[in-house]
């Protein structure tokens, strides 16, 4: 059921923009709770490795004194990776095209997130 | 805390070290002898430790403790018996080194100096057959890297369980999380 939501939430953000490559609902230990993502992707390494730089972001802005984390933001020669809370037990990560613009994705991915965060 | 399998790292040192039963039974046969000789044994070794200016710090507190343990030791090299109960004390031995901060240098070193002290105080006790001395030399060494192969092997797994640490306490990342990741990238 709440798998089922979790699915619905990714769809919608998925389906909300066609710069929106994939995406992923992780709990904060790295497990995978729901994930919309290409075939040659490995779920576990997503939300491990997903999780993992979150955590690291969290360090990061906390070290260098930039306040609580938003979001963890890569970009490679190929597109974006965008990490970010959705609520305290979980993470989302999303992969998005290199001409994607940028101030929408990281809206629709804000409204994900606070959906998310109302099923967990 | 990592899982050791102390059976198969009994195995494994036994292996490589050489031991045998036969040498265990060597060192048996030679206890009373060598045990009135382990005081000074002992008080030779930490001599020469004392002496070396890196080993100093972290023996001058506690030497006569360290002693006491060191003989008790000694004679365990010629009783036995070097099951997985020894193996498992020893790799303890291991441990407490690493908790201690002693560097890793510091283990090879000691086992050379005793072995070099065993030797000569054998050379005292098995004067007039020199099969018999050779067979406890190779015996001595035998256990000493048997002994020496345990304690490097817990040196090297609490330093890597120290460091694991470390880079969970600065990433931030849970010991869960960790393992997920770790899990994810199995070969």
């Amino acid at each position: 059921m709440r798998e089922d939501m979790l699915a619905s939430i990714l769809s919608d953000l998925n389906g909300s923009s066609a710069d929106i490559e994939a995406s992923a609902v992780i709990s904060t230990d790295g497990l995978i709770m729901a994930s919309l993502l290409p075939a040659n992707l490995d779920e576990d390494r997503v939300g491990a490795m997903s999780a993992a730089m979150l955590s690291l972001g969290d360090r990061t802005a906390s070290e260098l004194t930039r306040g609580s984390l938003e979001m963890v933001l890569i970009k490679g020669s190929d597109g974006y990776v965008v990490m970010t809370h959705a609520g305290e037990e979980a993470v989302v990560s999303v992969q998005a095209k290199s001409s994607a613009k940028l101030g929408l994705v990281f809206l629709d991915i804000k409204r994900a997130a606070e959906a998310i965060n109302k099923v967990i | 805390m990592v899982d050791i399998d102390y059976e198969q790292l009994m195995r494994y040192a036994k292996q490589f070290s050489g031991v045998t039963e036969q040498m265990e039974e060597t060192l048996q046969g030679l206890y009373e002898r060598v045990k009135p000789n382990m005081a000074d044994v002992t008080e030779d070794f930490y001599a020469v430790l004392l002496d070396i200016p890196k080993a100093e710090p972290f023996l001058k507190d506690r030497v006569d403790s360290l002693k006491e343990t060191h003989i008790k030791w000694l004679e365990t090299v010629f009783s036995g018996p070097f099951d997985v109960d020894y193996v498992r004390a020893m790799y303890r031995v291991g441990d407490v080194h690493v908790k201690a901060k002693l560097p890793v240098e510091f283990m090879a070193g000691a086992m050379a100096l005793v072995s070099t002290r065993l030797i000569a105080m054998l050379g005292t006790i098995i004067i007039d057959d020199q099969k018999r001395f050779v067979e406890a030399v190779s015996a001595v060494n035998a256990i000493l890297g048997f002994t020496l192969m345990v304690m490097q092997q817990s040196y090297e797994s609490s330093r890597l369980a120290e460091e694991l640490e470390k880079f969970l306490k600065i990433t931030g990342m849970s010991r869960t999380l960790f393992d997920n990741l770790a899990s994810a990238y199995k070969e």
